[in-house]
């Protein structure tokens, strides 16, 4: 029974992460139909800021955070109006090539400049809890708790300030939006830079728990992607429930028969959701 | 090739010839014939994935299929003791038969969402073949794959040679790019560019869009097993690791930096980029950054890739000596 219990509890809070990272990806999809395969490189990155931040110059750890947020978001931002912009209701395929070349850039020049040899980031709390026989770290405790602040935050900001509606109005149909006066173009940098500093974020909190290397940014597109074909493109709730079905294959399926087998396992369950739902579970019929 | 005008003709031919005699002009440089023997490699990938293009989807489980076609075609020698003239076409079947089983599921995904199946695709067939260690040989992979021989009775040609095996694998790239280019210009060609464009109008004009989806993944799977196997008996070793989503994607980037409407695009693409690639090797990190920005400034500067450059040269010279 504690066995359960451990397995769902670490199912849940790394559920909470790999949604983090998702939400990110399906907002920059939902807003730009452009699919971000650099998103995990963002996600590297943010836990590098804080990495230079925290541990190397030794200053607060969540001042860190916030730093790192804002600095990916300045980046996405700039990565948007530089290399996204020109690209702007072309195929799908130009957006996707260009994210790749980023790939290649930002996981090459990280190998270059931050060195290959792993690091990590010094928790900020320690300890843990026993809960019914299943033990619980504050780390983990705090990161869920960060995780689902962010998520109600996001969902608030798109649903109450003006400026969520807007990226919301240009989500639904971007002409319509530009016609209500919504400057598309901001609504865009926007929206990838806040797709990006929550992925910064998620790597901040992953980044105590894992070590960090630059090559870490390709997993969690992996993961990443996984989520958002499951729940479906440009959906939060898709992205939350995407990032709790593959918490929980990864951490039950790992624990009982092997990691392999778990990754093996998840391509399964999305190849058979999109079959059953072409479009994932609440995405809607791109084209 | 009758349906292409001279100019055009004029330069495969003149294209084919170059790497006819190109073994000559190097020498018979072991390391430059071996990059020939890539670059075909390479060709015959891009181009097969670009008859998938024309259906207006790209497939990220193509390097999986490749991987297929020559772990099928590795195994049939180490296991069965077969020789690459069965393994080839016993490879090209399974790689088709088992594109064929996919793509009936698979093709009911449409868009972005293709995309991310595919990849999911791709992605279960690598990890197959790490898993399953005793068959497949798990992350180690397969060794001593021995190039064939032939044995024309007057005649043995031992395929261990490199200057052989190039011209086996130019025999391979032509007879694909050749195929490809006659499914393409014919009325089956039209039906997938037609789907390529409207696939909605294309269902309502009467066209079977579901079932010409399938044949072309199967055509252009069954095409990539093949090289798959001539692969796997030219490197002699073979692991998952080499037919992960990075093969995929940078025969996705050859198809960008070449151009995307005509085959000669994919061509154009793999020759030129496997040339750069090998250019940069001594340079490590610098290779893949090198590669990241000649990707990102070839679709903002040059929209429409290599293959437009004859064009927008012809413009170029036609507005000057109008002046």
């Amino acid at each position: 029974m504690s066995d359960f219990l451990q397995m769902g509890l670490t199912g849940v809070s790394l559920g909470l992460m790999y949604a983090l990272i998702a939400i990110g990806l399906t907002l920059i999809f939902g807003v730009m139909r452009i699919i971000q395969y650099a998103h995990g490189e963002m996600f590297m990155l943010g836990a590098f800021v804080l990495y230079y931040w925290h541990a190397e110059m030794g200053l607060p750890y969540w001042a860190g955070v916030a730093v790192s947020a804002v600095v990916i978001f300045g980046l996405g931002a700039v990565l948007q109006m530089v290399l996204f912009k020109p690209l702007h209701g072309k195929n799908i395929l130009y957006s996707l090539a260009v994210s790749l070349g980023l790939v290649l850039i930002i996981s090459g020049s990280g190998q270059l400049i931050f060195g290959t040899t792993t690091k990590g980031i010094p928790s900020a709390v320690s300890g843990g809890v026993l809960l019914g026989g299943a033990y619980l770290s504050y780390e983990r405790m705090v990161i869920s708790a960060v995780s689902i602040a962010l998520i109600v935050a996001l969902w608030l900001f798109l649903r109450r300030s003006v400026t969520g509606l807007a990226i919301r109005a240009v989500a639904e149909d971007p002409d319509t939006a530009a016609l209500q006066g919504i400057r598309t173009g901001r609504i865009h940098w926007i929206a990838f830079g806040l797709g990006s500093a929550m992925a910064a974020i998620a790597g901040c909190m992953m980044g105590t728990l894992l070590s960090i290397v630059p090559t870490m940014g390709f997993l969690a597109t992996i993961k990443a992607f996984m989520i958002v074909i499951m729940g479906g493109l440009g959906s939060v709730v898709g992205a939350l429930v995407g990032g709790m079905i593959l918490g929980m294959i990864d951490s039950v399926v790992t624990t009982t028969i092997s990691g392999d087998i778990a990754l093996i396992l998840s391509f399964v369950v999305i190849f058979l959701i999109l079959v059953f739902r072409p479009s994932g579970l609440f995405g809607q019929n791109w084209d | 090739m009758e349906d292409l005008d001279r100019p055009h003709r004029i330069a495969w031919l003149a294209l084919l010839a170059v790497a006819l005699v190109v073994p000559f002009l190097v020498n018979f440089d072991l390391y430059l014939i071996h990059v020939g023997i890539i670059i075909t490699f390479n060709v015959s990938l891009a181009a097969s994935l670009w008859l998938i293009w024309t259906l207006g989807v790209i497939s990220f489980a193509h390097a999986g299929f490749m991987g297929i076609g020559a772990y099928a075609s590795a195994l049939v020698l180490t296991k069965l003791g077969l020789s690459m003239w069965y393994g080839l076409w016993i490879g090209a079947f399974i790689s088709g038969a088992i594109a064929l089983a996919i793509s009936i599921p698979l093709m009911r995904t449409r868009a972005v969402y293709f995309f991310m199946a595919s990849w999911a695709v791709g992605e279960v067939i690598k990890r197959n073949f790490a898993y399953f260690k005793d068959f497949f040989g798990g992350w180690d992979g397969v060794f001593d794959i021995k190039p064939p021989v032939l044995d024309l009775g007057f005649l043995q040609i031992d395929f261990a040679n490199r200057v052989a095996y190039y011209y086996l694998a130019l025999f391979a790239v032509t007879a694909t790019v050749w195929v490809i280019h006659r499914v393409n210009s014919s009325r089956t060609g039209m039906i997938y560019w037609s789907i390529h464009e409207n696939e909605l109008l294309a269902q309502h004009t009467g066209i079977n869009v579901f079932r010409h989806k399938v044949i072309c993944f199967t055509i252009a799977c069954t095409l990539v097993g093949i090289t798959g196997a001539l692969y796997a008996h030219y490197q002699t070793y073979i692991s998952p690791k080499t037919f992960d989503i990075w093969k995929s994607e940078f025969a996705l980037v050859h198809l960008i930096v070449g151009g995307l409407t005509t085959v000669g695009g994919p061509v154009a693409g793999a020759i030129s980029l496997t040339i750069v690639d090998e250019l940069l090797r001594a340079t490590g990190y610098f290779r893949t950054i090198f590669f990241g920005v000649v990707l990102i400034a070839s679709v903002l500067l040059l929209p429409g890739g290599l293959e437009t450059v004859p064009g927008r040269l012809r413009k170029l010279f036609q507005r000057t000596s109008g002046r």
